[in-house]
């Protein structure tokens, strides 16, 4: 039996603050990746990064809850909706460059009204 | 080996996130999905990293680069307008969704509890559990999947094709 981590510990040597820590900031940076590029694949990179994290995230708490199988299964539900989405979404870009014949998400702002 | 395939995740993304090219932006995505695989591999979870590579580093991101090279954007546009205020305000939030992130792993008393339990000898998850465990107890979900990759592959043709 080891001695359990300090927080700080934790962060750097792979406690589950430190896997929590890395979703979190891997969420962060693919939200500001949508928020402030205006390019629709680079905002599409961003959704997929998000999606990323959360699965760190919640195969860190699989493990420490005993490494339950059920959080493997949820994840490949995850990555069956992650595949959907890629499809529809890379098929509206697609759409969308036929209309304008640019992937700015700025000259496609006629969407909002 | 935690920190380096942490810092591989974490590096790539920012990289790819102030990428011009949008074409190496997607190669330094694949990178960050790598990454990820070794954090699974760590979490014993073999299987998912597997899974990880094969769909992510494969199918998703071969779609990704397909349709950039075939539209043509490789580079940014510059902007129509200037949009300091939403600019800097977008960044504001995410250095606070940071700290508040950081305050609240640090000071959270059950996730504490929680990380204190022993790991060291968790068996890693095989493909017999998962199995086992997708068609004895999500058996609805697994078929509700099956069925919205369909509807999706549909929707993406009607989509993108002109006349049906």
């Amino acid at each position: 039996m080891t001695e359990p981590l300090s927080f700080f510990q934790a962060l750097w040597m792979g406690g589950l603050q430190g896997y929590l820590w890395v979703g979190f900031l891997l969420f962060i940076i693919g939200l500001m990746t949508v928020v402030l590029r205006r390019s629709f694949l680079l905002q599409f990179m961003g959704i997929e990064l998000m999606l990323n994290a959360i699965n760190i995230i919640l195969l860190a708490f699989g493990k420490w809850h005993g490494g339950i199988p059920t959080a493997s299964t949820f994840y490949l539900f995850i990555i069956g909706v992650a595949a959907c989405e890629a499809a529809v979404g890379l098929a509206l870009i697609v759409e969308l460059y036929r209309l304008k014949s640019t992937t700015d998400a700025d000259q496609h702002s006629g969407l909002r009204h | 080996m935690f920190l380096a395939f942490a810092l591989l995740t974490l590096g790539s993304a920012l990289a790819m996130a102030f990428q011009k090219n949008v074409i190496v932006a997607g190669l330094f995505l694949v990178a960050t999905f790598i990454g990820v695989a070794g954090l699974f591999v760590l979490l014993s979870n073999p299987v998912s990293a597997a899974l990880q590579i094969i769909v992510y580093a494969g199918a998703i991101l071969v779609l990704l680069l397909f349709v950039i090279m075939m539209l043509n954007a490789h580079e940014e546009e510059p902007p129509q307008e200037d949009l300091y205020i939403q600019r800097y305000l977008g960044l504001g939030v995410g250095v606070l969704m940071i700290g508040g992130s950081f305050w609240f792993i640090k000071e959270s008393k059950l996730l504490q509890s929680l990380s204190e339990r022993p790991v060291n000898q968790v068996a890693p998850v095989s493909l017999n559990h998962i199995g086992t465990e997708m068609l004895s107890h999500h058996l609805v979900p697994f078929e509700m999947i099956g069925l919205l990759l369909l509807v999706s592959m549909i929707g993406a043709i009607s989509l993108v094709k002109k006349r049906l």
